[in-house]
């Protein structure tokens, strides 16, 4: 990352040095999060936003062991749930860890075993079929919940092909605005890569 | 056969050796990131169980540049709609004197606090608003969001400065409704957008295209008498009970503002 040439910028720099990785980890998932309950025009299509945790986690997972991108997955499909599930409804409605677990998992093999390049492209790809992975998982837990009688099935999967597919269209599209910043501002005690 | 025995158990051995080998160099490249991972979980789960009050504060915070206050004197003011608003007001009068006389309980507080929309549902699948006051103004769960045109939703979650609204267009969100002009009761859901489907609590419930559909005296968490929609189909044969399809009366994909009532006794 080319630095602004000022000595006060560069001592600071230094001195968060060893933190600057974990801090920009940190500070982009917070971004992603104050992202989800906006609805700007040009970025929503019908009341569909783009689903900003999950391009970070596919993001995240890309160039990482399977275990640690589950893990996260786990974390980040809490947050998720954090942020929108009304906590008298918790035990009774799906749940995002599900679906973040498998697609964060996926993720991380997908590029251990070299299926895909890291370019602009593949990541809109991946980050499209992960999101209909995602919304999938989703819908499937409704449909178990449908058998209560409180829901109707085929509405949940009318609602699925709507959702999963313009959540997919526009965070596919997305995903390169936030993976490219988020690779070059890399921890170097974590990264790995060549 | 015994040398074989030896054979193999050595060959095991040799293994295992292998594969705690392999264990240690995996731990020594990715301790640190499988440590990261691991804080990242406790920390969401601590967050998860705090249901994100932390996100919608300083969400609401980010925010505070494009929230404005609600000003009565810009609502578009014809004199229809103030006429009609009048008279509603008399009624309302009239109504609150009579259930006064009834000794019956009065049904919406009368006080109210008008909060900014500065937020739409993180996922798809969920209804929701986030709205600019919290329990700081004295929003508390179960309150009752209402806006121009009737009920919208009402609180599941709030912070300090801001609140969740669960909205009636959500399909888990269920309110207890009556038909205004013949008394029919039934459950009206969400379908997550402008319409909601009715579920008659009769067999042969009387009612028509165009009723309107107001919260029941049964509902437990919302007041009697709100409006909320208005029939625009009906299907009598469907099972296991009649359904009606009805319009929200609250333009609710357009609505900046609601006014939010204390959740009834």
């Amino acid at each position: 990352m080319p630095l602004p040439n000022n000595k006060a910028v560069k001592k600071f720099l230094d001195l968060i040095q060893p933190w600057r990785g974990l801090a920009m980890l940190f500070l982009s998932l917070w971004l992603c999060m104050l992202l989800m309950p906006l609805r700007l025009p040009g970025l929503a299509i019908g009341d569909i936003a783009p689903n900003w945790l999950l391009i970070w986690l596919v993001s995240f997972s890309l160039s990482r062991p399977v275990l640690v991108a589950i893990i996260m997955g786990m974390a980040i499909g809490l947050v998720h749930d954090a942020l929108t599930i009304p906590q008298e409804l918790t035990a009774s409605v799906p749940s995002h860890v599900w679906g973040m677990m498998l697609i964060s998992g996926l993720t991380a093999l997908l590029q251990k075993q070299r299926y895909l390049q890291e370019d602009f492209i593949s990541v809109a790809l991946i980050v499209f079929g992960m999101t209909v992975l995602a919304e999938t998982a989703i819908a499937m837990q409704w449909s178990f919940l449908s058998f209560t009688g409180k829901y109707n099935l085929g509405q949940i999967w009318t609602q699925q092909q709507r959702i999963a597919l313009v959540s997919a269209l526009l965070s596919g599209l997305w995903a390169p605005v936030l993976h490219f910043p988020l690779t070059r501002l890399r921890i170097p005690q974590l990264d790995n890569r060549p | 056969m015994y040398f074989w025995g030896i054979e193999v158990r050595l060959t095991v051995w040799r293994e295992g050796v292998d594969v705690l080998e392999g264990v240690r160099r995996w731990w020594d490249r990715y301790a640190g990131q499988l440590l990261v991972a691991l804080v990242a979980l406790i920390l969401a789960i601590a967050f998860r169980y705090a249901n994100g009050v932390l996100w919608m504060e300083l969400y609401q915070f980010v925010s505070r540049p494009w929230q404005s206050q609600y000003n009565p004197s810009l609502v578009v003011e014809e004199a229809k709609v103030r006429e009609l608003r009048y008279r509603i007001q008399e009624l309302e009068m009239q109504n609150n004197q009579l259930r006064q006389m009834l000794s019956l309980p009065s049904t919406l507080s009368t006080q109210a606090t008008w909060a900014q929309i500065i937020g739409r549902s993180a996922d798809a699948w969920w209804q929701q608003v986030i709205i600019s006051k919290g329990s700081s103004h004295g929003i508390t769960t179960g309150a009752i969001a209402t806006g121009a045109g009737g009920l919208v939703g009402r609180i599941t979650e709030t912070s300090p400065h801001s609140s969740r609204v669960l909205l009636i267009s959500d399909p888990s969100s269920s309110v207890g409704v009556v038909v205004s002009r013949s008394r029919a009761l039934g459950i009206l859901r969400g379908q997550s957008q402008g319409t909601g489907v009715l579920e008659f609590l009769d067999r042969d419930p009387d009612a028509k295209v165009g009723d309107i559909i107001a919260t029941s005296s049964f509902s437990t968490l919302y007041p009697e008498g709100l409006p909320v929609g208005r029939i625009r189909s009906i299907n009598l044969n469907h099972q296991p009970a009649p359904e009606a399809l009805v319009d929200f009366s609250a333009p609710i994909p357009a609505l900046e503002f609601v006014k939010v009532y204390a959740p009834p006794q």
